[in-house]
């Protein structure tokens, strides 16, 4: 009896520490859905008349650097079926590849079939961090 | 000055018939009207014929109306052949075919003229139409069956494009055209097709448009023009759905068969896809197309048709790689398992298969292997990603198994060993055996 009784508190301590453990040391592994991330680069390593793709949930946002040296980020699907944006710095818009359609810097769709713009968000540096949030 | 107060108003039944679908009643319109327009709302009010009293009804929603014209501008004084005493113009009744071009023409040619209004309007449509089917057939044929201004743009009832009502809202365009473009008497007589409306309507872009309401989808106007309109020469069609399809464009006029194509005569893209009825194109088309247009000029027995062959497989393994990948994630996902990073790499396989159907205008299977190759290594992780999330979803099932078990056991012995120590007589001084007690 004593020996079933030791056994089964053992037992119940491993079960409540191991979450607590895995809590305190967790895997490597984002959070599912987010209103802001801090993006894994440095703002002085992102050239001017640039752009990068990050994650923002599980979806791709963009951050563009512009030609003047401002961060602007925006949702990098496509609003006309979804394909991944991407940063043209030889005509300085964000373009997608699947119709051909054009946003300017400040997501505006300005051209293609695009219908409507790219979802804007806010982006602001603190220090060597960049903390893109979205708007709302 | 006419004082609308003061003229007497027999409106007829037409009038109020027409106004039914308006929101304004005729005594608004007439106290609405410009001073100068006054004496044409009255009295075109008081017509029988509907003909003559809609104008007047369905200008109030005008475009020209809202930027402050009315029927002295377009008409002029002068009623019935007389002339406008200080500008000498005639009175334009219903002008001819060539009449409304000229007329729409001497204002929306007008760059200075039309700046007033919206700096941003295009002036060149007189010039566009010149050129067209339509304006050659008219202004160098005489043709006056052809299309003018007011057969695409009614007149007096002309709404912004962007307007629902419109007849130039992109979801009315097809049947604007067919209106003509679909009648036998008008097209038969001068060799054309009656069917490219229901074609359109039946292809990709016609249910992108219809189906899903998706009004960016191209309509006859962005393939053929609007004011310029006439058919893409076969030279042409490339660059016609290249401006939408940029990277197919580009991986074509890379292979070699574009100068075949101009050769033999073939009108590039269309020469696979079709022009109206274009199918929305999968894998699965790639091998029929091959039987249908490839052997025109290849031989099936070409090697070139083993390559076409295993780029539609390729293209069917990604497609079906993404498909399992995807739903054994989503299955991690409701399984309350933490898996964002690998639906967000998985995100771009979509866009590695775009890629991929793109290159196949290279018609090199190396290129399109190189462009997917990337696709099938997201697939296989994402695939992988999502078993040890299930992995580790079962681990915890089993885990909290395990802990109730212990939990229960741990309960029901607390409970025998409560029991066991009650069930231990006391002395009647209250005292526990020597032997008991050290056990407890």
């Amino acid at each position: 009896m004593d020996w079933l009784l030791g056994t089964s508190l053992g037992g119940f301590l491993v079960a409540v520490f191991y979450p607590v453990v895995s809590y305190i040391i967790p895997p490597e592994t984002a959070e599912a859905s987010a209103r802001s991330v801090v993006l894994g680069f440095n703002p002085l390593d992102v050239p001017r008349n640039s752009g990068q793709i990050f994650k923002f949930g599980s979806r791709p946002g963009i951050l563009v650097r512009t030609p003047s040296g401002e961060f602007r980020a925006f949702s990098a699907r496509c609003t006309h079926l979804d394909c991944t944006v991407q940063y043209r710095d030889d005509i300085q818009h964000i373009w997608c590849a699947c119709h051909n359609g054009h946003f300017d810097l400040a997501g505006r769709n300005i051209a293609g079939p695009p219908p409507t713009p790219l979802e804007a968000y806010d982006v602001n540096v603190r220090g060597d961090q960049i903390v893109v949030s979205r708007r709302g | 000055m006419i004082r609308v107060a003061h003229l007497p108003v027999v409106i007829t039944v037409v009038a109020p018939l027409i106004l039914a679908g308006s929101a304004a009643g005729p005594g608004a319109l007439l106290a609405q009207a410009r001073p100068g327009d006054a004496a044409c709302v009255r009295c075109h009010l008081e017509q029988e014929e509907e003909s003559l009293v809609r104008p007047v009804v369905r200008f109030e929603e005008d475009v020209h109306r809202a930027a402050g014209l009315g029927c002295l501008d377009c008409h002029g004084l002068g009623h019935e052949g007389g002339e406008d005493p200080a500008s000498g113009l005639a009175f334009l009744s219903k002008p001819s075919a060539e009449e409304v071009v000229r007329f729409c023409g001497s204002c929306h040619s007008d760059a200075a003229y039309m700046r007033q209004f919206n700096p941003s309007l295009r002036v060149d449509q007189l010039q566009e139409y010149r050129t067209s089917v339509h304006g050659r057939l008219l202004l160098e044929e005489g043709d006056t069956t052809v299309a003018t201004c007011v057969d695409c743009h009614p007149a007096h009832e002309i709404l912004p494009p962007s307007d629902p009502e419109s007849s130039v809202y992109p979801q009315r365009v097809a049947d604007l055209c067919a209106s003509c473009h679909a009648d036998p008497a008008l097209m038969e007589p001068r060799g054309h097709e009656t069917d490219e409306s229901d074609d359109y309507r039946e292809g990709v872009h016609g249910q992108l448009m219809y189906e899903e309401g998706d009004i960016s989808a191209p309509t006859c106007n962005d393939c053929h023009g609007n004011h310029g309109a006439a058919p893409p020469g076969v030279s042409s069609v490339g660059n016609v759905c290249g401006e939408c399809h940029t990277t197919m464009a580009e991986f074509f006029e890379q292979s070699a068969h574009e100068e075949w194509f101009e050769a033999e005569g073939l009108a590039g893209c269309a020469a696979c896809h079709g022009n109206h009825d274009i199918s929305p194109p999968d894998e699965t088309t790639i091998g029929l197309r091959f039987d249908d247009v490839c052997t025109q000029c290849h031989d099936p027995r070409d090697p070139v048709a083993l390559e076409f062959t295993a780029m539609a497989v390729f293209l069917t393994e990604l497609q079906e790689e993404h498909e399992l990948s995807l739903a054994a994630l989503e299955e991690a996902e409701n399984a309350g398992m933490e898996v964002s990073t690998a639906l967000f790499e998985l995100d771009e396989v979509s866009t590695v298969l775009i890629r991929a159907r793109s290159a196949i205008h290279s018609f090199n299977y190396h290129t399109v292997e190189e462009v997917l190759e990337p696709g099938l290594e997201i697939t296989e992780a994402a695939a992988q990603r999502a078993e040890e999330a299930m992995e580790e979803h079962r681990f915890r099932r089993v885990g909290l198994g395990v802990f109730a078990g212990i939990v229960l056991s741990l309960v029901l012995t607390l409970l025998l060993k409560i029991r066991q120590l009650e069930g231990v007589p006391s002395r009647s001084d209250g005292t526990i055996p020597a032997d008991k007690g050290a056990h407890s």
